[in-house]
């Protein structure tokens, strides 16, 4: 009997929460969440209490707060409440798990001889993530299902493969989850190709480079003067990469830079101050090793928290070298280092399958020495902070957006079940368990379907509970 | 190139197991090598002489000289003490490839920017007696990158490395390598131009023409502006260029990876009609052939001890090569152009008292103080000489015999190589390591799959970084 | 070493060649002679050093060496005051002969194309008049082994060869390859087929890395093969004993017999730690076949197995890198004196053509690095004779052997010593070479006739 009425509040609840489907999918009715762990991060946990969600955003949240007569309430008694989780650097909604075009990784195809820097190699500034970024993709489900509910994505191929955006993973119409276009610009200082296509070489690449920033700053200059009085003068050709570089240079739009060793993040940071932009260093794993230069510099850090590790079909005989070893061994405490020297840093999941990989890895990282609260702002308020957007999202504040994630138990213990996420106020099944990463692709509720066990909704609803 | 960890970092773990490098003398910046056999290379044999380090230079050298008190004192007792080698021709500290292949101008790279001080090749060099070195851009363009001319300080950071103040120069090449000889031409592709050795010359005579005409630009705008005339708007910036009106200025420095004669020939008188020098010939293995038009036109050559019979273009190669330059005036170097050779550049250097029969002083100096005037850093190195850097190399037999080998190598008065160190520091080596790799099994995480790379990596085109 | 590859067509490699080419020197007069060093230190090898020695020479032939060792009459004799007489030196892996210029491929004669070709022999293929032989034997090597299908180090292809062929001692000395032979086939070439878990994509150059379990079963399959390929020979060689003429002529297995038999030794390749047991478990363990181990890069990581099997080694130069960043510095100058401490047999030679001549040199730098001397000039004269069965007429200064010897002013290991005179076979050999004759013509170009050249 009890189970009956259960299951027809359940079917209750999910007409309320409602559909997913269609133009208007937020929940009808404020959502209060009662009587459980609350997290903020910008702030104190608190043990029992209560966080109530309205058109999108946290209305209010503490100890005591009122909930609304017409809320829907979720009891919250023996869960946690977090803010919803970042991937700070991904390329979910772009590239070949959408399109199924040509693999992310390669560079667009030049359509002309490269002749030299002018040509503009492997040079696509212009393309805006904002703009390409597909909802379908399947990826998206599964990361948010283990509580990732924002993504900075970015297009990927060639030296300058366009502007990242920070996205909710909330919905289906582009329109509707962009939280902010535009928010960084990732240099890859690696070749992007066959050697024989310039820039061939890393020192191809660095060449390349600083004539581009060059050519920017003097066509600035060049398109100020002929503005002011084009009489006279030879009109400034037009250069779509350079407009775009413009636009980010002076928005001081930040760029992200992979380094992975010591010597490479030194390589980075002289030739960061050489072009007076401003740096993101990414990967990092032997940031530990460099965690004082970075402070120094200022400049934060994407931890990738993909873990070097041991190639699994590989020669069990082969001798690794010592540095190999050493660098397996250590990568884990970068995050640890770079706390110790405050420098900012937040994590990505740099290709792990999922996000109970992605958790257990940060996790690694708290087990070899990283306080588990600042694992946590590193997954929520200061990914948030790295891209001007900690004024929303990343911590349980009122007026925040209603980014959450609800997890029975610790969200970095061993053993943690996501029950909801709610992004952008609307409400999504966690996986069923998070640290064995089997991801059922959690579909908001109100859809049903035999997938997802039933007990996944959570503890007891009713409506109209306070 | 394979990572290390630099010595810097702070984790005892790694300090236990780098290479030993850096026996900091931090509160000693006095040292005095007693009792050594001291060749000088520029003011003859010292025996049982003295050499006292002050804050990294040269102090003072004699047979009986007054060691300060607190010295550090290094006996070198039975040791033969030369100055640290310098190298004009390597390739070693560079992260990703040497050569940007894709275009026959590239002047615009550089090897300062993609220094990698973790390349084992740096230590190994250094263990070979080797403390400068001129690392230079492939030879697989006619006008090929800038170089950077570093000290192997191994255990320091990329910048760290750099010789300050060291004349900059720039790579130019001759030849088959970058006429592509060796290249299978692509169906129907177009091939990079040039193809013949006339091309190569047609490419360096244009760009030259290129860089007269920005040089012009400049001058003109410098002009306006002082003339006063505020709408003067300055030229668009060119890296390519920029080189090449150094050059031009005589403030770069021209190394050319040449072989034949004939193209040999061809260059300096390309250099001359563009009225600046070329400062070095490299390899340059039939500059015997033309050893007085290279003396005449002041052209230093950085030649091999006794490579042949790898290329169509080394034919004529002989081992007589340096004495026959040497005689004729030019001011020659032997040069390594491997991470292999540069070990033992002391015995190469032999070989010119062999094969043409040098003197032990000239021969000497073709690894010393020729390299380091030939690079514009000989007020610096080159000898061991009250004023100069103390990098020293104390060997223990006569260095130009096979018999001996570096026991310490010093830079800047910091012993950087102590083979006694290194030897000793193999057992904590491979104890740290076995503890790794214990660690690691005891840890068991899941591995996972090997992903394909399917990206081509360079070598796409045949390999000729670093060829000779 | 980078070497780039210039397609330059045969007929016009040859013409330049030619035409670019001083007249070779060549071969030493025929005929007997009877010569006399006198006065000099001889390092004989094979006994103590004496000081102040005679060496004669007649017939070709060591006739006596002795402090007091008479002097024949109407012997010619050399004035040894100040001089050293030492074994001429024999590099036992070189390819003297195989190629001329390393870039240009219409030269290269080293590697046949195909997996099992046990039936070449180096000596079809050796060009007397190479440059190569006269450069090197101006430096006193006076005898070596021209060695086929060496796979080269790095990822094989399908084609790579794992029996390359047979290699061949020869004199350097003779107009033709039958006057310098000495035995066409003193070692069979096998090149251990080593676990590739990264291959190289031929048309696109790319690297791949492969699933170790497909590596192990590719390698398998070609160790299968390799045992196939011996027992087959022996197989081969008791039928056709027993009746000839009802078993078709079989050229590759004939050419395996004698190496099945144990009558001469396969040249075995293996480079790093684990081949070089592997190799030995398969050929020594199970298949009881006489090695010399060849190309062996890490030898010195596993020198007490091979001390213990009794392999012994013909090292590569000790001037090349170490096979890996962990290893040593000093990792190849350091192998020989490692293998001479575990009491492993072995030689030292240099598996070049145009650096052959700085095999003494290659030895000499062991010595820095803990070999003992003797021990060095032994690893390039007498040991690598005795390796090859040659040293019944070879290696050292004996009554009996052939008279190959090389005379210096200095000791024969340091680069600053001079060659005096190299005798092969008994004669007295130019030390001309094209670059001495390059040298000559250039030394005496006319000076510009302004002053102020310096």
């Amino acid at each position: 009997m009890k189970l009956a009425r259960l299951r027809v509040a359940a079917l209750g609840l999910a007409c309320v929460v409602g559909a997913t489907t269609g133009p208007s999918a937020q929940p009808v009715a404020p959502i209060a969440i009662r009587n459980a762990r609350l997290v903020p991060v910008s702030g104190p946990p608190i043990d029992a209490g209560t966080i109530v969600l309205a058109n999108g955003l946290i209305r209010a949240v503490g100890a005591r707060v009122d909930v609304p007569a017409e809320a829907v309430v979720i009891d919250g008694t023996g869960l946690t409440v977090y803010p919803g989780l970042f991937d700070a650097f991904t390329d979910l909604g772009l590239g070949a798990a959408t399109t199924g075009a040509a693999g992310a990784a390669t560079p667009r195809p030049a359509p002309r001889p490269i002749r030299g820097p002018q040509d503009r190699p492997a040079t696509t500034p212009w393309v805006q993530a904002a703009d390409e970024f597909r909802a379908d993709d399947r990826r998206i489900e599964t990361w948010r299902s283990g509580g990732i509910t924002t993504v900075v994505t970015a297009p990927r191929g060639g030296v300058f493969p366009g502007q990242a955006a920070v996205i909710n993973l909330s919905g289906e119409r582009r329109e509707d989850v962009i939280v902010r276009s535009a928010a960084a610009v990732p240099l890859v200082l690696t070749p992007p190709g066959a050697g024989n296509v310039f820039p061939g070489s890393l020192m191809g690449v660095y060449a390349y480079v600083r004539q581009v920033f060059l050519d920017t700053r003097h066509a600035t200059d060049a398109s100020r003067r002929y503005d002011a009085n084009p009489r006279g003068k030879t009109r400034p050709e037009h250069d779509r990469s350079i407009q775009a570089l413009q636009g980010a240079l002076q928005a001081k739009t930040p760029f992200l830079v992979p380094a992975s060793s010591s010597a490479q993040i030194d390589r980075v940071l002289t030739f960061g101050r050489e072009l007076e932009i401003p740096v993101v260093v990414y990967g990092a794993h032997e940031g530990y090793a460099a965690a004082a230069r970075l402070a120094k510099a200022r400049v934060p850090v994407l931890v990738s928290a993909h873990w070097p590790e041991k190639a699994r079909d590989g020669d069990p005989d082969a001798d690794e070298l010592l540095s190999v070893l050493e660098l397996r061994d250590k990568a884990p405490r970068t995050p640890a280092a770079l706390a110790e020297q405050k420098v900012p840093f937040a994590f990505y999941s740099d290709g792990l399958s999922g996000p109970s990989e992605y958790l257990a890895n940060v996790r690694k990282a708290v087990k070899a020495g990283l306080a588990a609260d600042t694992a946590l702002r590193a997954l929520t308020l200061d990914a948030a902070q790295l891209y001007g957007v900690q004024d929303r999202l990343g911590s349980l504040e009122a007026g925040k957006i209603a980014n959450l994630v609800v997890v029975q138990g610790d969200l970095l213990g061993d053993k943690s079940t996501v029950r909801h996420v709610f992004v952008d106020g609307r409400r999504f099944e966690g996986t069923a368990d998070a640290t064995t990463g089997s991801g059922s692709g959690a579909r908001p509720s109100g859809r049903g379907g035999p997938s997802t066990p039933p007990s996944s909704i959570g503890g007891a609803v009713s409506g109209g509970r306070r | 190139m394979t990572r290390r960890i630099p010595l810097l970092a702070t984790l005892t773990v790694a300090v236990c197991t780098a290479w030993p490098a850096v026996a900091q003398n931090a509160t000693a910046p006095v040292t005095a090598i007693r009792n050594a056999t001291i060749l000088t290379v520029t003011k003859g044999t010292i025996e049982k002489g003295t050499i006292v380090i002050r804050n990294g230079r040269i102090a003072t050298v004699g047979a009986n000289i007054d060691v300060p008190r607190g010295a550090t004192e290094i006996d070198a007792t039975g040791l033969y003490v030369m100055p640290g080698i310098i190298d004009a021709h390597s390739h070693i500290a560079v992260d990703g490839s040497v050569n940007e292949l894709s275009l026959s101008v590239t002047a615009m790279v550089g090897i300062e920017d993609v220094l990698n001080p973790d390349d084992i090749d740096i230590y190994r060099g250094l263990a070979g007696g080797v403390t400068t070195a001129n690392v230079l851009h492939g030879s697989g363009n006619a006008i090929g990158g800038k170089n950077a001319v570093i000290k192997l300080r191994w255990g320091k950071e990329a910048r760290a490395l750099l010789f300050e103040g060291a004349l900059p120069g720039i790579k130019f090449a001759l030849g088959e390598n970058p006429k592509r000889a060796s290249a299978s031409p692509n169906a129907g592709a177009e091939r990079r131009y040039p193809t013949t050795r006339m091309g190569v010359i047609d490419v360096i005579r244009e760009a030259f023409v290129e860089a007269r005409a920005y040089q012009g630009r400049w001058r003109g705008y410098d002009a306006a502006v002082k003339a006063g005339d505020r709408t003067a708007v300055a030229p668009a910036r060119d890296l390519a260029l920029e080189p090449l009106v150094e050059i031009l200025e005589g403030k770069r420095l021209v190394h050319a990876h040449s072989y034949r004669a004939d193209e040999i020939l061809q260059l300096l008188r390309l250099a001359e009609e563009f009225k600046f020098k070329v400062a070095t010939l490299q390899h340059v293995l039939e500059g015997y052939k033309v050893a007085d038009e290279i003396a005449k036109h002041g052209a230093g050559g950085s030649t091999f001890s006794d490579w042949w019979g790898y290329k169509f273009e080394v034919v004529d190669a002989i081992p007589y090569n340096a004495a026959l330059m040497t005689d004729r005036g030019v001011l020659v170097s032997i040069n390594s152009d491997s991470a292999e050779e540069h070990r033992h550049l002391n015995q190469e250097a032999a070989k010119t008292m062999k094969y043409g029969g040098l003197s032990e002083e000239q021969a000497l100096k073709l690894i010393t103080l020729n390299p380091a005037t030939q690079l514009g850093i000989d007020k610096r190195v080159g000898s061991i000489e009250v004023g100069k850097d103390a990098d020293l190399v104390l060997y223990t037999a006569h260095p130009l015999s096979v018999y001996a080998i570096p026991q310490q190598v010093l830079i800047d008065g910091v012993v950087y190589f102590d083979r006694a160190k290194d030897l000793q520091a193999r057992d904590t080596r491979a104890k740290a390591k076995q503890a790794l790799k214990d660690k690691e099994k005891a840890g068991a995480a899941p591995a996972r799959s090997t992903p394909t790379e399917t990206t081509p990596k360079v070598e796409t085109t045949p390999r000729v970084e670093g060829d000779r | 070493m980078n070497r780039s590859r210039l397609p330059l067509s045969c007929l016009t490699a040859l013409t330049a060649v030619s035409l670019l080419a001083v007249c070779p020197p060549q071969a030493g007069a025929q005929g007997a002679r009877t010569i006399a060093i006198t006065g000099a230190r001889i390092n004989t090898v094979s006994g103590p050093v004496i000081e102040n020695g005679t060496v004669v020479i007649a017939d070709g032939r060591i006739l006596s060496v002795g402090a007091g060792a008479p002097v024949p009459a109407g012997a010619e004799v050399i004035d040894g005051t100040g001089l050293e007489v030492t074994p001429g030196f024999f590099d036992a892996m070189s390819q003297v002969g195989l190629t001329e210029i390393s870039a240009v491929n219409a030269t290269n004669d080293i590697t046949e194309t195909g997996p099992y070709n046990p039936q070449i022999d180096a000596a079809t293929a050796v060009h007397p008049a190479t440059d190569h032989i006269p450069v090197a034997r101006a430096n006193g090597v006076t005898h070596a082994v021209a060695v086929p299908g060496l796979a080269a180090g790095g990822p094989g292809g399908a084609n790579a060869p794992v029996i390359g062929g047979q290699a061949s001692a020869f004199h350097l000395d003779g107009w033709t390859i039958e006057e310098m032979l000495i035995n066409r086939s003193v070692g069979m070439v096998v090149n251990w087929p080593s676990l590739r878990t990264r291959v190289r994509d031929p048309q696109t150059f790319a690297f791949r890395s492969r699933p170790f379990r497909e590596a192990k079963d590719e390698q398998a399959k070609q160790t299968r093969e390799l045992a196939r390929w011996i027992t087959d020979a022996r197989d081969y060689r008791a039928a056709r004993s027993k009746g000839a003429d009802r078993i078709d002529r079989n050229l590759k297995l004939e050419a395996l017999a004698p190496y099945v038999a144990g009558e001469r030794p396969w040249l075995l390749q293996a480079t790093t730690e684990r081949d070089i047991r592997d190799a030995v478990a398969f050929f020594v363990d199970t298949h009881k076949q006489k090695i010399v181990l060849v190309g062996a890069d890490e030898a010195w990581k596993v020198a007490p197995l091979l001390a213990e099997k009794k392999v012994p080694v013909i090292l590569g130069p000790t001037q090349a890198l170490p096979g890996s960043d962990d290893d040593p510095y000093d990792a190849t100058m350091a192998a020989p004196a490692v293998l001479h401490k575990a009491g492993v047999t072995f030689a030292l030679s240099t598996y070049t053509s145009s650096d052959v001549r700085n095999l003494p040199y290659e030895i000499g730098t062991a010595v820095g690095f803990g070999l003992p001397r003797e021990a060095a000039v032994r690893a390039i004269t007498l040991t690598p004779a005795q390796l090859l069965g040659l040293d019944g007429s070879l290696g050292s200064i004996e009554p009996g052997k052939v008279a190959n010897l090389v005379v210096t002013r200095g000791d024969p290991l340091e680069i600053r010593s001079t060659v005096t005179h190299v005798f092969v076979k008994g004669v007295p050999v130019s030390l001309e070479s094209r670059h001495t004759q390059l040298y000559e013509r250039y030394k005496n170009r006319p000076r510009p006739a302004a002053a102020g050249t310096k």
